[in-house]
C-alpha cells in the first residue's frame, strides 16, 4: 500500500515546468489504473479537466511517467466524482499521436502547410524579433491576441505588456456575450461560467434552445437531473426534439428565430393574469408600469401567428411559470449567439426571470460568491493612444472588452481600419470552425505579416501560420487556478502536470515567461515558478497550497440566494441601482429599452434553416480526433424531416451535400431523416467536417456547420455573430 | 449469497455515454468497441407528439444465462455473486457466447482475440468499489448494489420502485439489469430493443470455429513437440559432443 501516493509539485517547484516530484506516500490505494501490475508505485494527481472548459476536478493515476487513467475526483466540490465522456478520455489528448511535438516554421508559401522543425529558442527569437518589427513599424495595437482556455491567462498577461488591447476570444462573439450583457443590463452582473442555474432546487425549469443533456457539463448534467427526479416540470422551446425534449412536459417546437415573441406573450399571460411576484418587483424592479404597458398588445393569439406554438399551449406555460414561481428556472443559455438580436432575447428571458421573482431565489438563478485572491504588483501596462480596434465599448457599445469582439478584429484586419492589423497570435482555438465566415477569416489572414498558432493539435488553420508552437495538454502543465464565484459553494480548483510535457511541447507560463524575457518584458513575470505564481493568488483566501494540491480544490461557504444576504446588501448594480425592466442604458444607445420582437429572414425556396448544436461525446471541434470519442461518435449527420428529405429527394442514410444560398458547399453527410425537427430546419452537430490531414482520424468526417456559415447577423449592441441566418439544401452526393 | 444488480434511471439518463466512455478508460476496451452501450429509441409518433427515451445496453447477468452453456471451453461462467464472468484464460475466443447472449452484450476483442463483457467491474467490488459507470455518471442514473440487501438502495429500486427489466414472454432469462422510467417510455425501450432468442451454433460454424481451430491445435502442438524433441536431442547431441 505504501507504494500508492500521492503527488503534487509543493517542494518541487523549480521542476514544475517539466512535471513534478513525489510527495511523501499517503496511506491507502485510492486507484487501481487500467494496466497496472499491482506493484509499481502509483501516483495520485488532483488537477482540472480540460476537455471542455467546466472545470471539473480530477485524478490522473500516474505510473512510471505515464498517465492512465483520468478519474472524477470524489473530493471536488463540483463533480464529486462525476465525469463525462470527454473528461474520461483525456488520456486520449495527451497521447494522441497526431499531437503538435515541436516548434515549426513555415518554409513554403502560406497557406501550402510547409514547415521545418525549429528548436523552442529559435520559434521564440523569430516571434520577439516579428513582435519588435510590428510594434517599431505599426504599433503594437496591430497585434491580435485570439486566445481560449486557462492556458492563454499567461499568454494575456504578456499581449497587454507588449502594448495590444487587441484580444478577443469566441467565447463573447460567438458565444455567451449577448447572454452576459442583456442579464448584466437587467440585474446589474452578468452570469459567467458556469451559469449559476439553480436546477436542482427548481420546481420548473424553462430551456429556450437550450439541449442539456446533448450540452453535458457534468455538475449542471446532475442538477438537471436531480431536479427532474425531484418532480420539476420542463419547458423545452426547440425546433428540434432534443434529448431535453424527450423528458419534457412541454415541447414547444417554436418556429426558429422567434423566441421574442413567446417570451412577450409569456410576459403578457403573467401580468395581465396577475400572476407575477407582485412583492418582489415592487421591492427590487424598476419600470413594471413600463413594461405592462408594452407587452398589453403581446397576446398568445398575437404570438401563436408568430412562433406556430399554439396560443392555449403559451397560456398554459405561462400559468405553470406562475404556479412554480419563484422556483422557475429560465436557463439563459450559452452559446446564444443566433439571430442578432439576441441581447434583447437575453433581455427578455431575463425580465422573464424578474417576473417571476426567481433571480437570487432557490430553484432560480442564484447569486455568485466572491473569493479574494492575491495579484502580483506589475509594472503599469502601457497605454494604447489607439485604443480597440475590435469595436467592443464603441461600435458595440455594450461589448465587454476584457472578452473582446474576434469578428470585430477580423474586420479591422480585412479593411484596415481603424488601423491596420499585421499580426496575430491565436492560441488553443480552430478558429476556422470557431468563428463564422471562415473565408474572410483566411482572407485576413492573407494579409498579415505574422500569423501565430498555439495549439496542442495541428488544427485547420496551422497551415496558414508562419510559426507552430506546441503547447502541453492540461495533464502536463500548472495552469492559473480556477476561481469558480458562480456555484453555490465557490472554490478554487488547481491545474497542475500529472506528467511531464511529451515532445518539446511545453506549458502557456513558460512560453509566455520566455518570449516575456526576449522581449525585455519579464518584470511582467515576477515569479520564478508556478508555484510561486499560485502561492500568491492563493494568500488573501487563506488557503493552503499544500492541501490544495492534495485534494484538487478547495471550497467556501456560499450566500446564493438574496435571502442569505442582509437587505441592505440585496442590491443590483444597474444605473437605477434597481432590477432594470426597463434599461434607460439601452435607449440612451437608441436601442429598445425593453425587447421588441423583430422578424427573422425567412429560408428561400428549396432551403432549410442551418442549425447546429453539441453532442455529449464531444467538445466544439477539439475532440474529434480523440480516439475513444471519435469511437463513440465518428461524424456527424444532417437531421431533416421527412418532408424536407423528400423535397430534396434524399432518404435516411444517404449522403448528401449541403450547399447554401451562397454556393458554399459542405463535405459529404449522411442523412438522418428524423420526425424530431421541424420541416423548415437542417441539424448538425457541430465541429465536424475538419479539413486538415493532420488529424488523422477527424479528417474529413461529416459536415462543418461553419464552414456553412457564410452569413452572419451581428448584434449591434455586443457584436455577437448571429450564426442562424444561413440557409440550405441537401444534394445527393 | 449476494445478488448483484444494476438499475439506469431512464428518467435520469441523457445518453452522454459517459458510462462508456468511462467503461472503455477502466478496461482498456478498444475503440469502437464497448462493454456497454448508450442507446435512443427510435421515435414514436408524429410531429409534434413524439416520444423517446436513452437506453443502456450491458451484460444483464441473468439467473440463467444462455452464454454458459454455450460456452464449449468453459470459460464463462456465473460467479457466487451471481456476476456472470470470462476467464481469459481459459476463453478460445470460439464467439458461441456473443451469438447465445440476447442482449448483445460481447463482443471480440480484436486486440486479445478473446471475448470480452461487462463484469459489474467485479475487481472493483471487490475493493468496495462502485462500478466505474455509476461512479461516472454525470446524471447519476445508475445504481449498483446486492438485491438480496433488503436495506440497500437497489432493493428498495426494485422491489418497491417498479423499476423493469428489458424481458419477453419468449426471451426470460432472468436479467439482473432494471430501468426506471415513465411507463410510456419503459415501453417504448421493450419495444425497441427486445432480447433476441439466444442462438446456438450449427454444425458447418462448429466446425469453423471451433473443431477446425482445435484440430489445428492438436496438429501444431503435435509439430511443437515434434521440434521440441528434435532441438532437445540437437541440444543434447552437442552436450553429447562437448562432453
Amino acid at each position: 500500500m505504501s507504494r500508492i501516493s500521492r503527488r503534487g509539485f509543493l517542494g518541487t517547484a523549480a521542476t514544475l515546468g517539466a512535471g513534478a516530484a513525489a510527495l511523501p506516500a499517503i496511506a491507502g490505494p485510492k486507484t487501481h489504473p487500467p494496466g497496472w501490475s499491482g506493484t509499481e508505485r502509483v501516483d495520485e494527481v488532483a488537477t482540472t479537466c480540460e476537455m471542455c472548459f467546466w472545470r471539473c476536478g480530477v485524478i490522473a493515476s500516474v505510473v512510471d511517467g505515464k498517465v492512465l487513467r483520468v478519474r472524477g475526483n470524489p473530493e471536488h466540490p463540483q463533480n464529486q466524482g462525476r465525469l463525462c465522456a470527454r473528461g474520461n478520455a483525456g488520456t486520449g489528448l495527451l497521447y494522441d499521436p497526431d499531437r503538435l511535438k515541436t516548434p515549426l516554421l513555415r518554409t513554403g508559401e502560406r497557406g501550402e502547410g510547409q514547415f521545418k522543425a525549429v528548436s523552442w529558442d529559435e520559434a521564440l527569437d523569430f516571434l520577439a524579433g516579428k513582435l519588435v518589427e510590428i510594434r517599431e513599424r505599426h504599433g503594437a495595437e496591430s497585434v491580435a491576441f485570439f486566445p481560449h482556455g486557462n492556458g492563454a491567462r499567461f499568454f494575456g498577461t504578456l499581449m497587454k505588456a507588449y502594448g495590444t488591447p487587441n484580444s478577443a476570444e469566441p467565447s463573447f462573439a460567438q458565444c455567451r456575450g449577448p447572454r452576459e450583457v442583456g442579464y448584466s443590463l437587467t440585474f446589474g452582473q452578468a452570469l459567467g461560467s458556469p451559469e449559476p442555474v439553480d436546477l436542482e432546487e427548481s420546481k420548473l425549469v424553462v430551456l429556450i434552445g437550450s439541449h442539456l443533456g446533448e450540452n453535458v457539463f457534468t455538475s449542471q448534467i446532475n442538477a438537471f437531473a436531480t431536479g427532474l427526479s425531484a418532480g420539476a416540470k420542463l419547458i423545452t422551446v426547440d425546433p428540434r426534439f432534443s434529448m431535453a425534449a424527450s423528458k419534457s412536459d412541454w415541447w414547444l417546437p417554436i418556429r426558429p428565430g422567434t423566441d421574442i415573441a413567446l417570451l412577450l406573450a409569456w410576459m403578457n399571460v403573467l401580468i395581465g393574469e396577475g400572476l407575477y411576484d407582485k412583492e418582489y418587483v415592487a421591492s427590487y424592479a424598476h419600470g413594471f408600469d413600463e413594461l405592462a404597458a408594452h407587452v398589453k398588445e403581446f397576446t398568445p393569439e398575437w404570438a401563436e401567428a408568430i412562433t406556430e406554438i399554439p396560443a392555449a399551449k403559451i397560456r398554459e406555460t405561462a400559468r405553470a411559470m406562475g404556479e412554480a414561481k419563484p422556483a422557475v428556472a429560465v436557463h439563459p443559455g450559452r452559446h446564444v449567439t443566433w439571430y442578432g438580436d439576441d441581447t434583447q432575447r437575453a433581455r427578455a428571458m431575463a425580465i422573464l426571470t424578474a417576473l417571476l421573482g426567481s433571480w437570487g431565489r432557490k430553484g432560480g438563478i442564484f447569486l455568485p460568491t466572491s473569493i479574494e485572491k492575491g495579484s502580483f504588483d506589475l509594472p503599469d501596462f502601457p497605454e494604447s493612444k489607439r485604443g480597440r480596434a475590435d469595436g467592443a465599448g464603441e461600435k458595440y457599445p455594450f461589448a465587454i472588452e476584457e472578452l473582446g469582439v474576434t469578428n470585430g478584429l477580423i474586420d479591422a484586419t480585412l479593411s484596415e481600419k481603424p488601423y491596420p492589423i499585421k499580426g496575430w497570435i491565436v492560441y488553443g482555438q480552430n478558429m476556422l470552425e470557431s468563428i463564422p465566415q471562415p473565408s474572410r477569416t483566411i482572407e485576413a489572414i492573407k494579409k498579415l505579416d505574422l500569423m501565430v498558432v498555439v495549439d496542442v493539435l495541428p488544427v485547420d488553420q496551422i497551415k496558414y501560420a508562419d510559426l507552430v508552437l506546441p503547447e502541453a495538454t492540461y495533464l502536463e502543465r500548472y495552469d492559473s487556478p480556477t476561481i469558480v464565484e458562480s456555484a453555490k459553494r465557490p472554490f478554487i480548483a488547481v491545474r497542475t502536470p500529472a506528467c511531464e510535457p511529451l515532445y518539446e511541447s511545453k506549458p502557456g507560463w513558460w512560453i509566455a515567461k520566455e518570449l516575456a524575457k526576449k522581449l525585455d518584458l519579464g518584470a511582467f513575470f515576477p515569479w520564478e515558478t508556478p508555484a510561486e505564481h499560485l502561492e500568491k493568488i492563493l494568500e488573501p483566501a487563506g488557503v493552503n497550497e499544500k492541501h490544495l494540491l492534495s485534494c484538487g480544490a478547495v471550497s467556501f461557504s456560499g450566500k446564493p440566494y438574496l435571502e442569505d444576504r442582509a437587505p441592505e446588501d440585496r442590491t443590483f448594480d444597474t444605473s437605477s441601482g434597481r432590477i432594470e425592466l426597463y434599461s434607460q442604458d439601452l435607449a440612451d444607445h437608441g436601442a429598445d429599452p425593453m425587447p421588441r420582437y423583430t422578424q427573422p429572414v425567412e429560408p428561400p425556396k428549396g432551403f432549410v434553416r442551418l442549425i447546429y448544436g453539441r453532442a455529449p461525446m464531444h467538445s466544439f471541434a477539439r475532440t474529434q480526433n480523440n480516439a475513444t470519442l471519435n469511437g463513440l461518435m465518428p461524424e456527424n449527420e444532417v437531421w431533416l424531416h421527412p418532408m424536407a428529405a423528400k423535397a430534396a429527394g434524399v432518404g435516411n442514410g444517404e449522403r448528401v451535400v449541403l450547399e447554401n444560398g451562397d454556393g458554399v458547399k459542405s463535405d459529404p453527410v449522411k442523412v438522418f431523416v428524423t420526425e424530431g425537427i421541424r420541416n423548415d430546419c437542417a441539424y448538425l452537430v457541430h465541429g465536424f467536417g475538419q479539413k486538415t490531414k493532420a488529424l488523422r482520424r477527424a479528417s474529413g468526417k461529416g459536415a462543418s456547420d461553419n464552414g456553412l456559415m457564410s452569413r452572419v447577423n451581428v448584434d449591434p449592441l455586443t457584436g455577437g455573430t448571429g450564426m442562424r441566418v444561413n440557409f440550405v439544401r441537401p444534394v445527393k452526393a | 449469497m449476494a445478488r448483484y444488480a444494476m438499475v439506469t434511471d431512464l428518467r435520469k439518463c441523457v445518453a452522454c455515454h459517459a458510462c462508456t466512455a468511462s467503461c472503455n478508460a477502466e478496461w482498456d476496451v478498444p475503440a469502437s468497441y464497448a462493454r456497454t452501450h448508450v442507446k435512443t429509441t427510435p421515435l414514436a409518433g408524429t410531429f409534434p407528439n413524439l416520444s423517446s427515451s436513452p437506453y443502456v445496453a450491458q451484460c444483464n447477468h441473468c439467473d440463467h444465462p444462455p452464454c454458459v452453456p454455450a460456452c464449449p471451453s468453459g470459460a464463462t461462467y456465473q460467479d457466487a455473486g451471481g456476476v456472470v464472468r470470462v476467464d481469459a484464460d481459459v476463453c478460445i475466443g470460439c464467439a458461441f457466447c456473443v451469438d447465445a447472449c440476447p442482449y448483445e452484450a460481447r463482443y471480440v476483442s480484436p486486440r486479445t482475440k478473446k471475448v470480452d463483457k461487462c463484469d459489474f467491474c467485479s475487481p472493483r467490488i471487490a475493493r468496495g468499489e462502485q462500478p466505474a459507470c455509476v461512479a461516472t455518471c454525470p446524471a447519476g442514473a445508475k445504481h449498483f448494489g446486492d438485491l438480496e440487501d433488503r436495506d440497500g438502495e437497489v432493493h428498495r429500486i426494485v422491489f418497491h420502485e417498479g423499476a423493469r427489466r428489458v424481458e419477453t414472454t419468449d426471451v426470460a432469462v432472468g436479467p439482473n439489469v432494471y430501468y426506471l422510467g415513465r411507463p410510456e417510455h419503459l415501453d417504448l425501450v421493450a419495444k425497441s430493443f427486445p432480447p433476441h432468442a439466444p442462438r446456438y451454433p450449427v454444425a458447418r460454424e462448429a466446425w469453423k470455429r471451433l473443431i477446425k481451430p482445435l484440430v489445428l491445435g492438436v496438429v501444431g502442438l503435435s509439430l511443437v513437440g515434434q521440434a521440441v524433441a528434435f532441438f532437445n536431442q540437437l541440444h543434447k547431441g552437442e552436450e553429447d559432443f562437448d562432453e
